[in-house]
């Protein structure tokens, strides 16, 4: 096991190096820069930008310097577009911000999609389980951008209950709104996925001996079911994971928070390359140890598994 | 799957939207949304994009400069309602008598945030750095006016003989050289330079310098080797007289400005520039404390650094969420600045915006912020601002390529379109038919293109070549003319498409002339336009950077900005000559001729003067809707008495 968890994460430092040039590369041949705007700037301006910047130089050294400030200093460099402003401090300041609103939706989808699929499952066919299941089926079908601005009429403009947008630190009323919005899909996913894991295990040999053993009903459902019907729940929110905390870049400019899935939108169109790949390479970080994190869970959750 | 989630999204959305005019309608009041004033004085605005940097003479877009409007001050202000320049830290002026050379008396009480006190040698340095490499300040055209701006900023040469110290002359190696203004002529000892005032009958006192400004302009040469010498090859003469001649790089200290004492401060023009005390209020022109910039370098405007000189500081900054400003103690006029804090959200989503706006969480939204289809409820309420700004929307042409190389078609499509439906159906907008807004610029004889004509277009296009002939069912088409040459170029964002669509659909109703469209990324179309890069058709804006018809003439003026390749000696030359007028009635009159001739040529095709479109809540009073929506903050208050609200847009009149 050691061994694995080992080699994966030697694995992981080539893996970023690639997505860090390949995201290089798409900037460089993206038209554009970082400073055009509706007036264009008179040519002898423009020069002046681009070689204090170094755009003038040849590809291959902007190349190598951005890489030996990654690989030499885990440094991403400065901002390009936000003046005086390094990535890796934009990144400190906007991770808490987005991780906090993404794991608050992601225990609520946690918690409310394992019960609804739980009792699915459990009441097969009956209105329970059409109930759960239909609402899943709205939630898998509305996108966020639509479910925000419905809660924010309903809970901001109607009952005045929580803030329209904008963030006031956590915890605070303006998280909630962003959550909800933000967990509704993942809980609709989640209550399908335990439906249907529980359903199989359900009707698997060592639940019947289980239950011949004379376990109880409670017993056999959440030492051997639930345990066994989580393992497709637990690769789907490995990842889910991931992008919930680095940030729903939907959910964050309907609710204007200052988290890094903004900036992350926002650094593309300004095409504000430092800016851009830093937040990749943080992303397929956070991707690749959720995965990781996965495997390890696989293991722990189903005795059949093992790694070499 | 597919299916249900199609159906599902469909019922959620008009869901939402029968919702959303609900809430829009269903606000009766004479307001939208909530009335109740703030407890404290505080201000809280969306002020649009997250800026670029608080440091005034980096950048050059609307939300920096009213952020700059708060923090930083200049020699003058913007007036609140007419964005004519106002005393600011000049207490007053004196302007020369072709207005190439001014003279700044500055208040004596100016201070920075830390205390040090404010003299004129902070606008020698900043001026001067709004002009070096290093800042790469992106309104350095601006200053570019003062003498020998250009050269520094270019990093030219002089050329000085060795032996005799003297400097190679201009007039000497251009003879197409414009005439000296009276700032770069020698001094008439028997005049004074200055028309004298009441408040001052002595002239002020020459200078080493100031006699240097009015000797003959220096030949200036490029500072590079290879472009120096490209040039010396092509000259024969210029090239023996510099031989064994020393170079000498143009440096700061060569620039125009200059400070006499610690409260007067002259600066020299290379030309004659009748509207440069209006562009002093811009905020590449506003000073930078230069103990603070020279001690932290770039991370100067970081808030923990930061000093700053205007009625307001930095109290805390979290960027993407708000910047929070407080009254500045220091500020010289501190006991007339009424608000306590200002409170900057940067938010682009005009539905975020106007969802905080209602529930009274904001006190004003940024210009432009109504979302369109808000707009036939909320034009009608009482904290609607419906003024005009100084900015249009028009279309450019690649006048590089057929077929809109040829000037027929041009004016064809511009007959084409019915600018008037177009402006009713958009609500707030106004047709245009010339290149400069229409009634912002008061006193200007603005120029009137042609109407909508369609017949006389038609005409037109047969005259080029592309006969349009009439359908048996009344339609036109106009069979040879190519239409896979030409496009309509937009970036897809906002009214863009619906504009578009519009365009395409005139132009086919009334020219038989379908032109594809084209949409895409924003930066992605703004190179295409840089490079005139695109056939046929592009979207474009333009917004005044000064209050004077200048600046949106000026657009043609260098060729290479306005993305259609038009250039014409003739135009510059007439802009050049307005420019040397010094009455302003004449000058007017001259520059209305250009802008007539311009449009003669139609390198575009106008299509609206824009609203400034924005809201603020009736307890807002001392901000007006102005053409540029660029607030001087200090004159701005909360008003509890309510029978003193503003109900409706305030006038902008005196």
């Amino acid at each position: 096991m050691l061994r694995f968890i080992v080699r994966r994460l030697l694995v992981t430092i080539p893996t970023i190096l690639v997505v860090i040039t390949i995201t290089w590369a798409l900037i460089k041949l993206a038209p554009g820069n970082f400073y055009s705007g509706e007036k264009p700037l008179p040519p002898a301006i423009e020069q002046t930008i681009r070689e204090k910047y170094g755009l003038d130089k040849p590809w291959y050294q902007q190349y190598g310097k951005t890489m030996w400030g990654i690989l030499r200093h885990l440094d991403f460099g400065m901002s390009l577009r936000f003046e005086g402003q390094s990535v890796n401090s934009i990144i400190k300041r906007s991770l808490p911000v987005s991780a906090a609103v993404g794991i608050l939706a992601y225990l609520l989808a946690l918690v409310v999609g394992i019960t609804a699929g739980s009792i699915a499952a459990l009441k097969q066919n009956s209105k329970w389980d059409y109930g759960s299941m239909a609402l899943a089926m709205v939630g898998i079908s509305v996108p966020n951008f639509v479910l925000g601005p419905i809660l924010v009429i309903i809970f901001s403009l109607w009952l005045y209950w929580f803030p329209p947008s904008r963030w006031d630190g956590f915890p605070s009323r303006s998280v909630v709104l962003p959550a909800l919005t933000l967990s509704a899909v993942y809980i609709a996913y989640i209550a399908r996925l335990t439906r249907a894991g529980m359903l199989e295990v359900l009707r698997s040999d060592y639940i019947r001996t289980a239950r011949a053993k004379g376990l109880s009903e409670k017993d056999v459902v959440i030492r051997h079911a639930l345990r066994g019907g989580l393992m497709p729940v637990v690769s789907f929110t490995g990842p889910a994971l991931a992008f919930l905390i680095t940030g729903t870049v939907v959910v964050e400019r309907i609710f204007a928070l200052p988290g890094l899935g903004n900036y992350f939108i926002q650094a593309s169109l300004n095409r504000d390359e430092p800016l851009i790949i830093g937040i990749v390479a943080f992303i397929a970080l956070t991707l690749l140890t959720m995965n990781l994190l996965v495997d390890i869970a696989y293991a722990y959750l189903d005795p059949r598994v093992r790694y070499q | 799957m597919k299916f249900r989630q199609i159906v599902g999204l469909l019922l959620l959305a008009s869901f939402a939207f029968t919702q959303y005019s609900c809430t829009v309608a269903s606000s009766k009041g004479e307001f939208f949304g909530s009335t109740t004033p703030p407890a404290r004085n505080i201000f809280r605005y969306v002020n649009g994009d997250e800026p670029e940097s608080v440091d005034p003479q980096i950048s050059n877009a609307q939300p920096e400069a009213r952020l700059a409007m708060a923090l930083f001050e200049g020699l003058v202000e913007y007036h609140p309602k007419s964005m004519a320049p106002i005393p600011a830290l000049a207490e007053r002026w004196d302007i020369n008598d072709d207005s190439s050379e001014f003279t700044f008396h500055l208040r004596r009480n100016g201070r920075w945030s830390n205390g040090d006190p404010i003299d004129a040698n902070d606008f020698v340095y900043s001026f001067r750095r709004a002009l070096t490499k290093e800042t790469a300040s992106r309104n350095a055209n601006l200053p570019m006016y003062i003498k020998y701006a250009q050269p520094f900023y270019e990093q030219q040469v002089f050329v000085r003989d060795p032996q005799t110290g003297q400097f190679l002359l201009a007039k000497d190696f251009d003879d197409k050289l414009p005439p000296m203004p009276l700032s770069g002529s020698p001094i008439d000892p028997s005049k004074s330079e200055y028309t004298p005032t009441a408040e001052e009958a002595k002239p002020d006192p020459d200078t080493a310098f100031h006699q240097l400004m009015h000797s003959p302009l220096r030949l200036t040469l490029p500072g590079g080797e290879k472009a120096r010498t490209k040039l010396l090859d092509k000259n024969a003469k210029l090239k023996a007289a510099i031989a064994g001649k020393e170079l000498v790089t143009v440096k700061g200290e060569d620039i125009g400005v200059e400070a006499i004492d610690n409260y007067t401060l002259r600066i020299s023009l290379v030309q004659q520039a009748p509207f440069f005390l209006g562009l002093l209020a811009h905020q590449v022109f506003r000073i930078v404390p230069r103990k603070i910039v020279e001690k932290y370098g770039h991370l100067w405007t970081q808030p923990e650094n930061i000093v700053t000189c205007g009625p307001f500081k930095i109290k805390t900054w979290v960027p993407y969420d708000k910047l929070v400003m407080e009254r500045d103690p220091m500020y010289w006029d501190a006991a007339n600045v009424k608000l306590d804090e200002l409170q900057f959200y940067p938010i682009n989503d005009q539905t975020t915006a106007m969802n905080l706006y209602k529930v009274g969480e904001l006190e004003a939204v940024q210009n432009r912020g109504v979302p369109n289809p808000w707009l036939h409820v909320l034009k009608a309420k009482k904290d609607y601002m419906d003024a005009a700004e100084g900015a249009i929307d028009y279309l450019i042409m690649n006048t590089t390529k057929p077929p809109l190389n040829n000037v027929n078609v041009r004016k064809a499509f511009n007959l084409g379109i019915d600018k008037k439906a177009w402006a009713e159906f958009r609500r707030i907008i106004k047709p245009l038919t010339a290149f400069t807004p229409e009634g912002i610029f008061p006193g200007y004889p603005q120029p009137k293109g042609p109407e909508f004509n369609p017949a006389e277009g038609r005409r037109l296009l047969g005259e080029a070549g592309y006969p349009v002939t009439q359908n048996s069912d009344g339609s036109f088409s106009c069979p040879k003319f190519p239409v896979d040459q030409v496009e309509y170029f937009y970036n897809t964002q906002g009214s863009n498409k619906l504009q578009a669509e519009w365009m395409q659909a005139q132009w086919k109703q009334n020219l038989g002339i379908t032109v594809p469209l084209r949409n895409m990324e924003w930066k992605t179309f703004l190179d295409s336009k840089a490079k005139l890069d695109y056939k046929g058709f592009a979207r474009s804006g333009w917004g005044a950077d000064f209050m004077d018809p200048f600046t949106f003439l000026s657009v043609f003026y260098t060729g290479g900005e306005s993305g259609t390749g038009w250039t014409d000696h003739k135009y510059i030359e007439m802009l050049d000559e307005a420019n040397r007028t010094l009455d302003t009635k004449k000058r007017y009159e001259l520059l209305a001729k250009a802008e007539d001739y311009m449009l003669k040529q139609q390198p575009i095709i106008p299509i609206a003067s824009t609203a400034v479109n924005w809201m603020k809540k009736p307890y807002v009073k001392g901000m007006y809707p102005n053409p540029g929506s660029l607030f001087p903050w200090k004159f701005v208050y909360i008003e509890r008495d309510q029978a003193k609200w503003d109900f409706g847009t305030p006038s902008l009149a005196d």
